[in-house]
C-alpha cells in the first residue's frame, strides 16, 4: 500500500510545475504593463531600453546580454535592480536556477516588485525541492493584499504552502492551506487549479490514511476533470482512482479505472500523434503549396515571356507597318511631283515643238522667199533691168533682217531659258539706247515711210542690262514698224508719272489690236501666242521675249491699244536714284 | 585739235575693215590693225595710243581679255579700251569684267554704238563719268589731252600747247598755238582737274599755262604770253609772280 501511494505521490508532484506556469501566463500581462510603466524612467539608457523590449519579446539570452551591458555602465540602484530581476528571470526561464537565485539575491528589498521576486525565489526552491525555504518565502508572502501581488493569487501563494508542508509531512499545516486555497478557488471557479488541490487535498488525507476523507475528493477530483480537455489532467485523477479502488480492493474498478488511464494516456499521445501527423501533413500541404507556386511562377514566366515576344512582334509589325506606310506615301508624294513635273514637261515640250515648228516654218520661207528674190535678182542682172534689181536688193536685205531678228531672238530665248546670258544692271540714259537701237531700222522707217522720233527726255537715268533693253527695245520698234501702215509715224517717248519709275512709251498709229489679243499678248504664259494673221503676226516670240526680260529688268510691260488707230507698248524701268 | 588714235585688235578682216571705216568717217586716226596678242603688244608699246579696241576673241581664244590684263598691269601704260564681242557667255564676261573699267559692246554694232563706246570707255578710263552726252560739259580731261567732243566724234588737244583759258560762263575759250576753240566744262571742274604747277589762274577769267608766260606786267595787270598773247593779272592773284620767279 505505501508504495502505490509513493507511485501516485510522486505522479501527482510531476503536475506542479505545469500548474506554476499556467498561472504566470495569466497574470504576465497585468505584471508587464506595470514594469512597463514602473521603468519608463530609464527609457533613455539604450541598453536598458533594448534589455526591456528583449524581456518583453522572451528573447532571454539577448536580455541578459543587453543587462549585463547596462549593469557594466551604471550605478543607479533602482536601475540595477531592474536589471538583476531581469536576468534573474531570464535565468530562471532557462531552467538556470542558481543563477537566477543568486540574481534576484542582488536585488535590494526596496524594489517596487520584491514581492515578485520573493514568489519567484520560492517557486525556484519548489523547484529545487527545498521545501523549508520556500515555506520562508511564501510567508512572507501570505499576509500581503492582493494588488501588491500585481495579478499573483493569493491562492497560489496557500497552494504552494500547502504543497510544501505536505512534502515535508506536516499534515495539519497542509491540509490548513490546502484547504483554504481550494476555497478561494471554489469561489473563483477555477476547475484546472480545482482538480489540481482536490488532488492535492485527497493526496494529504491519504498520506494520512484518511481514505474516509480522501476518497471523496479523489472521486471529486475526477468528476471535476471530465469538464476539462486537459489529458494529463484526466489521466492523473484516472490513475488516482485505480490506485485507490485497488487499494480498496475493487479490482473490477479499478480495472476500468485503469483503463481509463491507458486511454487518456494513448488519447494523449494519439493527440500528440495527431499534431505530428497534421504537422506532417502541413508540410507536405506547404511543400504542394510551394510546388504549385513555382509550377506558376513558371507559368507565370512562361506568360510573360510569351506576352513579351507578343509585344515585340506587335510593335515590330507596327513599325514596320509605319515604315511601309511612310514610304508608300512618300512614294505617292514622289509620284505626285514626278506626275506635276512631267505635266509642266509636256507644256514645255509642247512650247518647244511649237517653236521649232513656227521657227523652221518661218526660217524656212524667210531663206526660200531669198532664194526666190535670188534668181529674180539673177535674172534681172542677165537682161539689165536695173531699175527692177534696186528694189530687188531692197526685198532681200529686209528678208535677211527679218530672219536674223529671228534668231537673235531666238538665241537671247535660248539664252534666257539656261540663264547663261551675261546680265548686269547699271545705269544708262534711256534716250541714248533707244537712239542706238532706232539706227539700224533707219533704212526700214524710210523704206516705208514711216516718220520716227524719240523724244524721251534726254536727263532720264534708268537701272537696266543694256544688251536685254536693247532687245526689248528691238522688238518693240520691229512690231512698231510691223503694224505701222506707209507714212505712218512712230514715237518713242517718255511719260514721268512715278517717281520710281520711268515710263517708256512705244507708239504707232497702225493697225491696233482687239481686247481679246491685248490680254493674250499680256497674259503672263510661257505659251507661245496665237497666230492670228498669218501675213504680218510673227512667232509672238519677240513678245514672249520682251515681257520676260522686262521681268529680268525689274520693269512692267503694258499695252494700250485701238483696232484699227494703233497701239502704245509701255515698258517701266526704274529710275536711277539720285 | 588732234584725231584720236585708235588700235584695233581684231582677228577678222571684214570686221575690221567696217570697223576701221565706221572710224574713219568719223575722224579717228586708226594707228593699227593688230590680228593676234603678240602684234598688238607690239603695234601698243611702239605707238601712240589714245584708245584700244579689243575683240575679245582671237583665233577662238580670249586672248583679247589677255591683251586688257597685260596692259592694265604696266604702270602708266594703261589706256581706256572697249571689248567686242558677239558672245554673251556668263564666264567670258566674268573674266573680262576684272579688267576695270570695263566696257563692252555687242556684236554686231552700228556706227552710233560704238562711237558710244568709245566715249564711254574715255570717261570710265579717267573716272570723269556722265560728261559726253550731257548738255553742259563735253570735255574730259586726262594728264596730257583734253579729249573734247565735237560733232559725233572725239578730239584730243595736247595740255602742252595751251597757251591759257578764257573761262566765259560755262564756257572755256581754249587758245593754243595753231588755233582757237571754245570748249563746255566748268570752271571749277578744270581747275580741279588741270595740272596746278603748269596751269595757275591769273584772273577770275583767265587760267594761264605758266610755261607760255613771256611777260608779266604787274603794273598793268598783264601776262605777255608766246604768240603775242595777253592775259590779266588781278591783285587776287598777284602770288602767282612769286612761284613764277622760283621756277626761273
Amino acid at each position: 500500500m505505501k508504495v502505490n501511494l509513493k507511485i501516485l505521490f510522486l505522479l501527482f508532484f510531476l503536475s506542479i510545475p505545469c500548474l506554476l506556469l499556467s498561472q504566470e501566463k495569466k497574470d504576465e500581462n497585468i505584471f508587464e504593463r506595470e514594469i512597463k510603466t514602473k521603468s519608463n524612467q530609464f527609457i533613455s539608457e539604450p541598453n536598458f531600453h533594448k534589455a526591456l523590449s528583449f524581456f518583453l519579446e522572451k528573447k532571454w539570452d539577448s536580455t541578459l546580454v543587453y543587462s549585463m551591458k547596462q549593469l557594466s555602465s551604471t550605478k543607479d540602484e533602482e536601475l540595477t535592480n531592474y536589471c538583476h530581476f531581469f536576468r534573474g528571470f531570464s535565468f530562471k526561464q532557462k531552467k538556470i536556477y542558481k543563477e537566477a537565485q543568486k540574481e534576484f539575491t542582488e536585488i535590494s528589498i526596496g524594489f517596487k516588485f520584491y514581492n515578485r521576486v520573493k514568489m519567484l525565489l520560492g517557486a525556484i526552491a519548489l523547484e529545487q525541492n527545498e521545501f523549508q525555504k520556500a515555506i520562508d518565502y511564501y510567508k512572507d508572502l501570505e499576509y500581503l493584499k492582493s494588488p501588491e501581488f500585481f495579478g499573483i493569487k493569493k491562492s497560489n501563494v496557500e497552494h504552494n504552502l500547502g504543497i510544501s508542508y505536505l512534502h515535508l509531512k506536516k499534515f495539519d499545516k497542509a491540509e490548513y492551506y490546502l484547504l483554504k486555497s481550494t476555497k478561494t478557488q471554489e469561489l473563483n471557479k477555477d476547475t484546472l487549479l480545482l482538480v489540481g488541490a482536490y488532488g492535492d487535498i485527497a493526496t494529504l488525507y491519504y498520506e494520512q490514511y484518511k481514505d474516509d476523507l480522501a476518497i471523496p475528493y479523489f472521486q471529486k477530483s475526477y468528476k471535476l476533470s471530465k469538464k476539462t480537455t486537459d489529458f494529463n489532467l484526466k489521466r492523473n485523477t484516472a490513475k488516482n482512482m485505480a490506485v485507490v479502488e485497488e487499494n480498496r480492493k475493487d479490482y473490477k474498478l479499478s480495472i476500468l479505472y485503469r483503463k481509463e488511464y491507458e486511454k487518456w494516456k494513448d488519447s494523449s499521445n494519439d493527440q500528440n500523434k495527431i499534431w505530428e501527423v497534421a504537422k506532417l501533413e502541413k508540410e507536405f500541404a506547404v511543400k504542394q503549396k510551394q510546388k504549385e507556386v513555382t509550377v506558376l511562377e513558371a507559368e507565370n514566366k512562361l506568360k510573360v515571356a510569351e506576352r513579351n515576344k507578343l509585344f515585340y512582334s506587335a510593335v515590330s509589325l507596327l513599325v514596320l507597318l509605319a515604315a511601309g506606310g511612310y514610304f508608300y506615301s512618300q512614294k505617292v508624294k514622289t509620284n505626285k511631283i514626278i506626275i506635276a513635273q512631267k505635266a509642266t514637261l509636256d507644256e514645255l515640250n509642247a512650247t518647244k515643238d511649237k517653236l521649232f515648228s513656227i521657227v523652221s516654218h518661218d526660217l524656212r520661207s524667210s531663206v526660200n522667199a531669198l532664194k526666190t528674190s535670188n534668181s529674180k535678182l539673177q535674172a534681172s542682172l542677165e537682161t539689165k533691168n536695173f531699175t527692177e534689181l534696186d528694189s530687188q536688193l531692197n526685198t532681200n536685205s529686209a528678208i535677211t533682217n527679218g530672219a536674223y531678228n529671228l534668231l537673235d531672238n531666238l538665241l537671247n530665248w535660248a539664252l534666257l531659258q539656261t540663264q547663261q546670258g551675261y546680265f548686269e544692271i547699271t545705269s544708262m540714259r534711256l534716250f541714248i539706247i533707244v537712239e542706238h537701237v532706232a539706227y539700224n531700222y533707219k533704212p526700214l522707217l524710210l523704206d516705208k515711210n514711216i516718220s520716227f522720233e524719240n523724244t524721251v527726255v534726254k536727263k532720264e537715268f534708268i537701272d537696266a542690262d543694256q544688251e536685254s533693253l536693247k532687245i526689248i527695245l528691238r522688238n518693240l520698234l520691229d512690231n512698231a514698224i510691223k503694224f505701222s501702215n506707209e507714212n505712218g509715224s512712230i514715237k518713242f517717248y517718255s511719260r514721268n508719272t512715278n517717281d520710281t519709275f520711268c515710263e517708256l512709251v512705244i507708239e504707232d498709229n497702225g493697225l491696233g489690236m482687239t481686247e481679246s489679243t491685248r490680254l493674250e499678248l499680256l497674259k503672263d504664259t510661257a505659251l507661245l501666242s496665237k497666230k492670228e494673221n498669218e501675213d504680218i503676226i510673227g512667232t509672238g516670240l519677240g513678245m514672249q521675249l520682251v515681257k520676260q526680260m522686262i521681268q529680268k529688268n525689274n520693269g512692267k510691260f503694258n499695252i494700250e491699244s485701238e483696232l484699227g488707230k494703233g497701239t502704245k507698248m509701255i515698258v517701266s524701268l526704274p529710275k536711277t536714284a539720285s | 585739235m588732234d584725231n584720236i588714235n585708235v588700235l584695233i585688235i581684231e582677228d577678222t578682216k571684214a570686221e575690221s575693215d567696217a570697223l576701221v571705216k565706221v572710224l574713219n568717217a568719223n575722224n579717228y586716226n586708226i594707228v593699227g590693225i593688230a590680228p593676234t596678242y603678240k602684234e598688238a603688244l607690239e603695234l601698243f608699246y611702239n605707238n601712240k595710243i589714245d584708245i584700244v579696241v579689243i575683240d575679245i576673241f582671237l583665233n577662238g581664244n580670249p586672248d583679247g581679255i589677255t591683251f586688257a590684263e597685260t596692259i592694265n598691269v604696266v604702270p602708266g601704260a594703261a589706256k581706256p579700251f572697249v571689248f567686242l564681242t558677239s558672245s554673251t557667255d556668263r564666264k567670258i564676261f566674268e573674266r573680262a569684267k576684272l579688267t576695270q573699267p570695263f566696257s563692252f559692246l555687242m556684236k554686231p554694232f552700228n556706227e552710233l554704238e560704238i562711237l558710244y563706246a568709245i566715249e564711254m570707255a574715255v570717261e570710265k578710263f579717267y573716272a570723269q563719268n556722265d560728261v559726253f552726252l550731257s548738255d553742259e560739259e563735253d570735255t574730259v580731261i586726262s594728264k596730257e589731252y583734253l579729249f573734247i567732243k565735237k560733232g559725233k566724234s572725239l578730239k584730243k588737244v595736247l595740255l602742252n600747247e595751251i597757251i591759257y583759258i578764257e573761262v566765259e560762263e560755262k564756257y572755256c575759250n581754249i587758245i593754243t598755238e595753231k588755233e582757237k576753240f571754245v570748249i563746255l566744262i566748268s570752271l571749277t571742274k578744270i581747275l580741279n582737274l588741270l595740272d596746278n604747277d603748269m596751269f595757275c589762274r591769273t584772273h577770275r577769267n583767265f587760267i594761264v599755262n605758266s610755261e607760255k608766260i613771256v611777260e608779266i606786267v604787274p603794273a598793268d595787270n598783264l601776262i605777255l604770253l608766246s604768240g603775242n598773247h595777253k592775259a590779266t593779272l588781278s591783285d587776287t592773284y598777284k602770288t602767282i609772280i612769286k612761284k613764277i620767279r622760283t621756277l626761273k
